[in-house]
């Protein structure tokens, strides 16, 4: 933790800025809200690391998935995402995101939430506990430190595909594309 | 004349930094009373840099300059507020000129969030400036017995009349400042009177369209407006403070006050915040004007 590093703070105080002021958007979906409370209240006091939830996604700039997505949440998620100003970081909490989990098999429930929208990191684990909250959060402050936090640039550059692919399981869109369609670059990490 | 500019230049600076270390201090303190270990005291300064280095929506031009327009109406009522023995525009109004400016800063950030049109934004305003009419009438009264009292409508008088321990505080206007301490959370905008930007029913109320440097913006603004709630009380009822120090403890020792109702209250729903706003503090600064004038 470089919070009180001096030096950093002039040389990049945007990138300093991000990784020390988290707001977050709670988005509950599923069970994995019921980790939150614990995160955010006296037992395990996540604004020790400016780390606050936030009223509304246009102040936000953490997106906190907490577990499985379906169908008819998938829509107001993108448009959470949406509204929300760069730079702006996602997570996905718990392991119905990442590929579905125990609804592996549903017919109403979205497998890989990282086709619809940018996720830069996952938390594994059925449920994870609240802890695994603030070290996602490390392991993030690490990847805005490389510059690999890039989601919200990738969801700009490609969001031709990311756009195929929701109207793909929502069918008509009713908002407009947020980017210009570009065609696809070469996808390179 | 080269003083007056250094002040005019130095208030506000001054202003924003106290200011800033106010919600500092509001976090912490409310993070220790619920047993947390709380940000850092310099938290809302990291926020204001992360604020200005993200993107912000606007939502056409009035919601950019009224804003703007809201922090310059702040700043300008802050050069008329004596701070601990400077006042850059001392000479010039006085109370009447701080009543008049203190409408700007909240018409305008009106004007700024009713173009975001959402929904959450009109129920803030409307919850705001009935609020606002909820203090005004003790407000009013409050300064109109400080000012048959002293004789005067400059406040830099009236804060050189209680030099040497003379606080009002302590004289016939005890009945206004204790009535102006009932009102102080409603003018701060704090629980139990956080109505207009309840972050969990309205989400923030006014400021919900805001992000990225508006939110910056917004949070300057905030600090602004405890700084004057705060530096009025001190200078009416508390002596006003021989130098920008003492002044500065006892803005201090006032705002944890404030803080600590802000912790133990939960929030007020509107029609009760009016019911007691126009009852409780009306009285007690009617008696105080009646009592003054019995006296004088």
């Amino acid at each position: 933790m470089d919070r009180k590093d001096v030096k950093k703070w002039v040389k990049e105080p945007g990138k300093m800025g991000h990784k020390y002021s988290f707001w977050v958007v709670y988005f509950c979906t599923g069970c994995g809200i019921i980790e939150v409370p614990p995160v955010i209240t006296s037992r395990w006091d996540a604004e020790r690391f400016g780390i606050i939830p936030a009223a509304t996604p246009r102040q936000a700039n953490l997106f906190l998935i907490t577990g499985y997505v379906s169908l008819k949440t998938l829509r107001p998620i993108i448009r959470t995402y949406e509204q929300m100003p760069e730079p702006k970081h996602t997570i996905g909490l718990g392991s119905c995101p990442i590929n579905g989990g125990m609804y592996w098999d549903s017919y109403n429930t979205i497998k890989h939430l990282d086709k619809y929208m940018p996720i830069d990191g996952w938390i594994a684990g059925c449920m994870p506990r609240p802890e695994a909250i603030i070290v996602a959060i490390t392991h993030l402050w690490t990847l805005i430190d490389k510059g690999m936090a890039k989601g919200y640039v990738r969801y700009r550059e490609q969001y031709k595909y990311y756009r195929a692919n929701q109207e793909k399981v929502l069918g008509r869109l009713e908002w407009p594309p947020l980017f210009p369609i570009k065609e696809l670059k070469a996808q390179n990490g | 004349m080269v003083t007056q500019v250094f002040e005019i230049i130095g208030a506000p600076i001054l202003a924003f930094i106290i200011g800033i270390f106010f919600l500092g201090l509001f976090r912490k303190i409310i993070a220790r009373v619920q047993w947390r270990y709380g940000p850092p005291i310099i938290q809302p300064f990291l926020d204001l840099i992360k604020l200005f280095h993200q993107r912000g929506f606007s939502h056409g031009p009035i919601f950019d300059w009224g804003i703007i327009l809201s922090l310059t109406g702040s700043i300008v009522l802050i050069l008329f507020i004596p701070f601990g023995g400077m006042c850059a525009l001392s000479s010039s109004g006085g109370l009447l000129v701080i009543l008049y400016i203190m409408l700007f800063a909240p018409l305008w950030f009106a004007l700024s969030g009713g173009e975001g049109a959402n929904p959450n934004i009109s129920i803030g305003i409307s919850r705001k400036f009935i609020l606002a009419l909820g203090y005004e009438v003790p407000f009013l009264f409050v300064l109109l017995t400080a000012m048959s009292y002293y004789k005067t409508i400059s406040i830099v008088d009236i804060v050189n009349a209680q030099e040497n321990f003379h606080w009002a505080l302590f004289s016939p206007l005890f009945l206004s400042g204790i009535a102006y301490l009932m009102i102080l959370p409603a003018i701060l905008g704090v629980r139990p009177f956080d109505i207009a930007g309840a972050p969990q029913e309205i989400s923030s109320g006014p400021a919900v369209e805001y992000g990225g440097r508006y939110l910056g913006l917004f949070q300057i603004e905030h600090a602004f407006s405890l700084f004057i709630g705060i530096a009025l009380f001190v200078d009416l009822f508390l002596g006003g403070g021989g130098n920008p120090v003492t002044f500065f403890i006892k803005m201090t020792v006032v705002f944890i006050l404030v803080v600590f109702i802000h912790a133990v209250f939960p929030r007020l729903r509107i029609e009760q915040a009016l019911r007691y706003l126009w009852r409780w503090p009306v009285a007690f600064s009617l008696l105080g004007l009646i009592l003054v004038l019995v006296m004088r």
